[in-house]
């Protein structure tokens, strides 16, 4: 019942949206917008989606017929306009413009307005989209509702040091894992009223912990170990390559303190990266990859494969064999950042033609695995010729934000798209901002990690600074 | 030392963007101490002129002596007390020669010292004024703020009234405040100027000085009004005290200011404004240290002189061409000289990360990040850089001129210095990688048209001693656009080369008839006869005249 509702406001929305100004003389096709949000479909509660005209003729703009407030081609929403349309179900905006001095329209546009929430709140890095530099970078989290931004942490407080894989536990802003590096090295690990600073490299391990994924039910986040490094391209699309020298992955018990393995996850003949665990907590996916050497001239001869190992949280054990879950290999590609969506239904992947960074490589394409049939596509409907690259899903399985060069190459920002129960994904939205385009034009960053959340991370910062600045740390072991 | 200090004030312009910008007004002025970066950023843009940045700072040590007068003054003519307010301006005239001080130091100094002017001529409303002050000057000027405080208590205690005591828990609260709010770091950062020096470093003790010197002054100009001395007495006091000072400050800023400091502090002057004859001068009178080779052969090679005039000058190795890091670094000269060799993928690497690495964005590096992504075709990324270097009045007009080459690969194709430039780009392997040379066979290979390059590449050999390799580059490419003809110093190489093989007894390779067609002179030939007569005579070394030549370099400069 709820998707024929849906295919009907979908098909009045079109119908609504072919119909043009009867009283003005037409322009043929949509108008130049920027950012592009002719036919996105968004959440029931977004920010404005305030967007520019790119023309130079004096421009006025209508939503489901209302005069929407427009200053020097950007057009500005106001909110509790934003809202009235919103809960009209689909908006559509009809652009006019003064051409000798007559006012023309073109075709109008749809936004059509989803029935399925999406998750308040999204956390990012803001980095420089380089290379080893930085005076400035953060993590921070932006209210979807609005275009309200404040940092969780900025590494102004922390002597300028490196920061990065916010990671929360499915979605719970409380419970979360992040790494900060140099001279206050260390893991943050929050869970509710614990705070705490760990130092993760052990004897048996090859490096600090890396990339994390939570446990969905208990309090164990599965990391994956990295000989890290990084090259300048001379030239080609690609301008950085970043390569594992090697990697494993593990599972790290929060309240014991403890890292566990299994020889399957931690062997030297394969590279292991990326894990991720399934909604129900059975399966820990990640990628693998037949050691190659040496790097970094054999770069781009790592293949990397999406496998999964039953895990038992209960036990702490590791099952006895790897199951493959999706060869990239054999297609002559890579894949990475595994993600299944929490109803358990679709696995999300990045492909690419080698390596595992797919952030920089400019043919990263974002792909969906049915998980109940095993068959993989590209989701045309989100990729673009630059990268599509790291993904999240929202805690209903209905939104997907992503990073994505599409723009200018260089700068990833973030993109919503809505997928159905069918795993159809609509054509992604940009992160709204007021005046968008002078904002993104502006901004020297790059989003970097986008995760959503449930709520705001409500952390008392000097409490989180304190824990970074002054904590020795907690050694972690591995497990007896 | 007194030379150099205007190239370093020049340096600072160069760690920063001021932009005339709602946004980035915003950003930098809600934030403790906000208004004094703001405006210290504002000074600071000016400085691209090295002149200009003298008079702009010694307007504004003798405005901060001259309030320092008002403040403490005892009389409208008590002209004696002015050598002594001098103290406080000389000592941070000193410490802004350290370059990890930033300038909103400055401002924020002068911030207290008029707020105390201001303060201490109030006739009444003192307390709540003092308070209100206080308040302002924290969040405007940060720790300026407990100077201020701590300073008109004393000079009301002196006076006989306490109207302003309040206002010194008022500004511990306020720096508790920001402490406990994490507005800043740390305790320090929140009570000390340590707010105005690089993030996380610890700042000298020195730099306390000119706070110091305030409330100094403060007590002295009340204890001569206690005391009520001679006027003459006065005078002779604050003299003593501004001399006694005067070596103090030379120790600071000597510390900061060395000759070779300088002297790099005028190399990157002279290399944003492109000014290559003032660089070589520069270079020629400064001590020899690798990168001083290092930006004199980068002038060379813009002049195009680089292989011709090569060993004219003090050369030692390599290194003296282009130091090649192990580790990635925020050095501007390896930003220059890469870019200036035709290694565009290393420049970027290097440029983008001084680009994020200091205070703010410093503008050659903008520039040449926005050059190089117009010459990778990423006109997007191109297009922003352009926009920030658009909100700057100094850089505004170059970035109106390179919007020309926006979206359009013609205009960048045609032009003299672009046009070569993005054929340069390899189609593999990895910037900083392996060694220089390496990477300049490969840009070689990609665009053997590039005539600067090709002179880096000869000049390495050269500075290499590797003379074979010189051959084999000329057989290679002799006769392209980017070699038409021999500098003498490569047929000086390849001369010499020929001559070894054949007292090796290897008489296929690089033989007379070679070298002949390959654009050796019948000259350079009787020189060479010349000289190996000559350097036999001499014991196998090549004797004085022959200085400026490769084969002097070769057998008189050991590597």
């Amino acid at each position: 019942m709820r998707r024929l509702i849906t295919a009907l406001s979908i098909l009045l929305s079109l119908a609504a949206c072919s119909r043009v100004d009867g009283n003005l003389p037409g322009i043929a096709g949509l108008p130049p917008i920027e950012p592009d949000y002719t036919g996105v479909t968004v959440p029931p509660v977004i920010a404005p989606l305030d967007f520019v005209y790119l023309g130079d003729e004096p421009c006025r703009v209508f939503a489901n017929g209302e005069k929407v407030h427009s200053r020097n081609g950007a057009v500005l929403f106001r909110r509790s306009q934003w809202k009235r349309l919103l809960a009209s179900g689909s908006i559509t905006v009809s652009v006019q413009v003064k051409r000798d001095g007559q006012w023309m329209s073109f075709d109008p546009f749809c936004i059509y307005v989803s029935e399925d929430e999406i998750d308040p709140y999204v956390s990012y890095r803001l980095i420089p989209p380089g290379y080893q530099g930085w005076q400035q970078m953060g993590i921070y989290q932006r209210d979807l509702t609005s275009y309200r931004q404040s940092a969780i942490m900025e590494n102004t407080l922390t002597g300028g040091n490196c920061m990065n894989c916010h990671t929360p536990s499915w979605g719970d802003p409380s419970k979360f894992v992040f790494h900060v590096r140099a001279a206050f090295g260390g893991t943050i690990l929050a869970n509710g009223d614990i705070l705490e600073k760990l130092n993760t490299k052990t004897d048996s391990t090859i490096s600090a912990l890396v990339y994390p994924a939570w446990h969905p039910k208990e309090d164990m986040v599965a990391f994956s170990v990295n000989k890290t490094l990084q090259v300048f391209h001379a030239g080609g699309p690609n301008r950085i390559e970043v390569y594992d020298e090697a990697s494993d992955v593990v599972v790290y018990d929060t309240g014991r303190h403890e890292v566990l393995w299994s020889p399957l996850t931690k062997s030297a003949e394969y590279f292991e990266t990326f894990p991720y665990f399934s909604p129900d907590g059975k399966w820990l996916y990640f990628c693998s990859a037949e050691a190659v050497s040496p790097m970094p001239d054999q770069y781009n001869h790592a293949k990397y494969a999406i496998k999964r190992i039953a895990f038992d949280a209960a036990t702490r054990t590791f099952g006895d064999a790897l199951e493959t879950v999706f060869d990239a290999p054999a297609m002559g590609k890579s894949a990475s950042f595994p993600r299944v969506s929490p109803d358990g239904k679709y696995l999300c992947f990045t492909l690419h033609e080698y390596g595992n960074f797919s952030i920089w490589h400019q043919d990263a394409d974002l792909w969906l695995l049915d998980l109940a049939t095993g068959k993989a596509a590209p989701m045309d409907a989100v990729n673009s010729d630059s990268v599509d690259s790291f993904h999240t899903w929202s805690s209903n399985s209905r939104w997907m934000v992503f990073s994505s060069r599409r723009d200018d190459g260089l700068y990833t920002k973030l993109y919503f798209s809505h997928i159905d129960e069918n795993g159809n994904a609509t054509k992604p939205f940009l992160l709204p901002q007021r005046n968008p385009v002078e904002y993104y034009k502006k901004l020297m960053f790059s989003y970097n990690l986008p995760q959503f959340m449930t709520g705001e991370v409500d952390l008392n910062k000097r409490r989180l600074l304190n824990v970074i600045r002054n904590s020795g740390g907690t050694d972690i072991k591995p497990a007896e | 030392m007194i030379t150099g200090l205007p190239y370093i004030l020049a340096y600072r312009e160069q760690q920063q963007l001021f932009l005339f910008d709602k946004a980035y007004i915003a950003g930098v002025l809600f934030k403790v101490g906000g208004l004094s970066t703001l405006i210290g950023r504002f000074i600071v843009q000016f400085f691209w002129n090295p002149a200009l940045a003298c008079v702009l700072v010694s307007i504004l040590l003798a405005a901060s002596a001259f309030i320092t007068w008002l403040a403490f003054r005892r009389s409208a003519s008590d002209w004696g007390l002015l050598p002594l307010c001098l103290v406080p301006a000389l000592l941070m005239g000193a410490c802004i020669t350290d370059g990890a001080l930033h300038f909103d130091a400055v401002v924020s100094w002068m911030l207290c010292l008029g707020a105390l002017a201001w303060y201490i001529k109030l006739e009444s409303g003192r307390a709540w004024r003092a308070v209100v002050i206080t308040v302002f000057l924290y969040f405007a000027a940060g720790p300026a703020a407990i100077v201020f405080a701590v300073t008109a208590f004393l000079d009301d205690c002196l006076k006989g009234r306490f109207s302003s005591a309040s206002s010194i828990p008022v500004a511990f609260a306020c720096a508790f405040a920001a402490y406990a709010f994490a507005w800043v770091p740390t305790l320090n950062t929140a009570l000390t100027p340590a707010l105005f020096y690089d993030l996380d470093a610890p700042m000298p003790f020195v730099h306390w000085a000119p706070w110091i010197a305030i409330p100094a002054v403060a007590l002295i100009s009340g204890l001569f009004r206690l005391l009520s001395p001679r006027k003459g007495l006065c005078l002779a006091i604050a003299c003593a005290s501004l001399i006694a000072f005067l070596p103090v400050s030379k120790r600071i800023a000597g510390k900061y200011c060395t000759d070779y400091t300088s002297a790099l502090y005028q190399f990157e002057h002279f290399t944003v404004n492109e000014d290559w004859d003032g660089l070589i001068k520069c270079c020629k009178k400064a001590e020899w240290r690798p990168l001083t080779a290092n930006y004199l052969n980068m002038a060379l090679s813009y002049k195009g002189k680089l292989c011709e005039d090569l060993f004219k000058y003090d050369q030692r190795g390599p290194i003296s061409l282009v130091i090649a890091h192990k580790e990635r670094s925020i050095d501007v000269t390896q930003a220059h000289t890469m870019f200036a060799m035709g290694n565009i993928a290393a420049a970027q690497d290097v440029a983008f990360n001084i680009l994020q690495s200091l205070n703010g964005f410093c503008p050659a590096m903008l520039k040449m990040n926005a050059v190089i992504e117009i010459l990778r075709g990423s006109y997007g990324v191109a297009d922003k850089y352009l926009t920030l270097l658009e909100k700057a009045p100094h850089y505004r007009a170059w970035a109106r001129q390179q919007r020309h080459f926006l979206w359009n690969d013609e205009a960048v194709e045609d032009d003299s210095f672009l046009g070569p430039k993005r054929k340069s780009f390899p189609d593999s392997g990895f910037a900083m990688y392996g060694d220089p040379m390496t990477e300049l066979y490969r840009i070689l290979e990609s665009n053997p048209s590039d005539k600067r390059a090709m002179d880096y590449a000869l000049s390495f050999l050269m500075l290499a001693k590797d003379m074979n390799s010189v051959c084999q580059i000329v057989n290679r490419f002799y006769g392209s656009p980017a070699l038409q003809s021999l500098p003498d110093n490569v047929q000086e190489a390849v001369l010499f080369q020929s001559e070894y093989l054949r007292n090796v007894g290897n008489l296929y390779y690089f033989d007379e008839e070679w070298c002949l067609s390959h654009g050796v002179t019948h000259e350079t030939i009787r020189r060479f006869e010349d000289f190996k007569q000559a350097s036999m005579q001499n014991g196998g070394k090549a004797p004085g005249r022959f200085r400026g030549s490769f084969w002097y370099y070769l057998t008189a400069v050991q590597i």
